[in-house]
């Protein structure tokens, strides 16, 4: 089965030459009209993902790879084309997101693990777990606030991956943190991987795309290059 | 056929909706020392203000002044708050907003639901107000739900309008603050309408607020039903609101995520 299918699909910002966002200068704007700098972020892309497969998305810096990611989490919508996604979508865009600085380690896992689409009752039964994976058993009632950023980091993460993702959106957050970290966000995207989970990984980092992704789309300036097996898109990206 | 499909979404994420306003709610009072008890302490030194300057300088006659003029209090600063942080919601929320998705009208809907909680919290004043002033109760306080339902899709349908436009005209802030300003001066907060003359009269009772304010005094002070005509009107005007709002806030809300 198809679980997500992407058609013709095209994104363009208007990007203003100057930002009118008062009543005022929009009324005043109506008399010298505002230029606007056309920037096509994505062209007529064109694939599809299977339930299950692990697909890779590898482009330079500012190729679109977020722009796809955000298109099929829904947080952006598409100029033109079409985007089908027949499961529910966890997007791990960037961690700690909602996180609130005011609040103790517990009070977070609430509020985050809720955005992250967990019930109260998951909530209840893996806050222990959450605040054990991470590694914060002395700090359950710190701010979040007082804590480091590596904390913060591996509170986010243990947090979010006690989810039950159907299709897995993964944005680059791989790159951050130690190399232990790094090594148990591996462990967890495995785990995911072997449950059958659809995993959409987009990064520069090509040794991760090999050793995870069953096939790979490369986009170049918001153009689809190409998209098949992983190790014949990766040393097209090489060459270029 | 549209709107129940999307109140049917809103259920599924009603737990969201609630962990959201709870912890607005709580971090409203995170840092500060009398915590709660400053939602208590404020509607108090302000009714003692106004008390002091309508009974003695204005001279306005009403019976039970003091639970007339805090439940105006309550009732206009429940409109007030819930309408000011609604405009805030989705700006406020950009970084959530640009990462992950769920409908957006659920950060003005837990917004509402914080100024909520906040007024119900300052209502405890009035409560013992009540008590003190051993005011007898009668079954017309069953209206009250009502009003309160009516005065949620209202505030509601305010905050849907201005959290969407305030994502693209930032001045919005400012021209909702003046008005709220004004709209407390020609609201019966303060005095009853009947002060006024006829004329006057006519426009003011066209506020819902001021409507909502009355009829509420009416059926927990005075122990009297609604007027009916103001009952309906109030309905359908917050309904009208809620639509507008609702419509206003569905064209815009696909283009939130790149306008902010």
């Amino acid at each position: 089965m198809k679980v997500i299918e992407v058609e013709h699909l095209e994104k363009v910002f208007k990007i203003p030459h100057e930002k009118r966002n008062t009543i005022f200068s929009s009324m005043t704007g109506l008399f010298h009209p505002n230029n606007y700098e056309i920037f096509h972020a994505l062209n007529d892309i064109h694939f599809s993902i299977d339930d299950g497969e692990t697909f890779g998305i590898i482009g330079k810096n500012g190729s679109g790879k977020s722009t796809l990611l955000k298109l099929i989490a829904h947080v952006l919508t598409p100029t033109s084309g079409k985007i089908t996604v027949r499961k529910n979508v966890t997007p791990f865009l960037e961690l700690g997101v909602g996180f609130y600085w005011e609040f103790s380690v517990l009070e977070n896992i609430r509020l985050y693990g809720t955005i992250m689409g967990l019930t109260s009752r998951e909530i209840d039964d893996k806050t222990e777990e959450i605040i054990t994976f991470a590694g914060l058993e002395k700090f359950r009632d710190t701010r979040l606030r007082h804590l480091s950023t590596g904390m913060q980091l591996r509170l986010a993460f243990s947090t979010a991956i006690q989810t039950r993702p159907e299709i897995l959106l993964l944005d680059e957050v791989l790159a951050v943190g130690d190399l232990e970290f790094q090594k148990k966000c591996f462990d967890a995207f495995k785990k995911f991987k072997n449950e059958g989970v659809t995993i959409l990984l987009a990064s520069h980092d090509l040794s991760s795309i090999q050793r995870f992704c069953d096939r790979t789309l490369l986009i170049h300036q918001g153009n689809q290059i190409g998209v098949g097996e992983t190790k014949d898109i990766i040393s097209h990206y090489e060459k270029m | 056929m549209m709107f129940i499909q999307h109140i049917k979404e809103l259920y599924k994420y009603r737990n969201l909706i609630w962990v959201l306003a709870w912890g607005e709610f709580k971090q409203r009072y995170k840092n500060s020392v009398l915590g709660f008890f400053w939602s208590l302490l404020e509607p108090l030194l302000f009714l003692t203000v106004l008390y002091v300057v309508f009974t003695n300088i204005m001279k306005v006659q009403v019976e039970y002044y003091p639970l007339f003029l805090l439940l105006g209090i309550i009732i206009w600063n429940f409109f007030g708050r819930s309408t000011t942080m609604g405009l805030n919601c989705i700006v406020g929320k950009s970084n959530i907003l640009q990462k992950v998705y769920f409908p957006r009208d659920i950060f003005v809907i837990s917004a509402c639901i914080t100024a909520l909680l906040t007024s119900l919290f300052e209502s405890i004043v009035f409560v013992l107000f009540m008590i003190v002033f051993r005011i007898p109760l009668s079954l017309n306080i069953l209206y009250l739900p009502i009003f309160l339902l009516i005065g949620f899709i209202l505030v509601l349908g305010t905050s849907l309008t201005l959290a969407a436009l305030y994502v693209f005209y930032r001045d919005v802030q400012f021209v909702w603050l003046v008005i709220l300003q004004i709209g407390f001066f020609i609201t019966p907060v303060m005095y009853p309408l009947s002060l006024f003359e006829p004329n006057i009269l006519r426009i003011l009772v066209l506020n819902p607020v001021a409507q909502l304010i009355q009829m509420s005094r009416d059926v927990v002070i005075y122990a009297k039903p609604p007027p009916m005509p103001a009952l309906g009107y109030t309905i359908v005007i917050s309904l009208i609101i809620f639509i507008i709002g609702y419509a206003i806030f569905t064209k815009l809300e696909s283009r939130f995520a790149e306008e902010l």
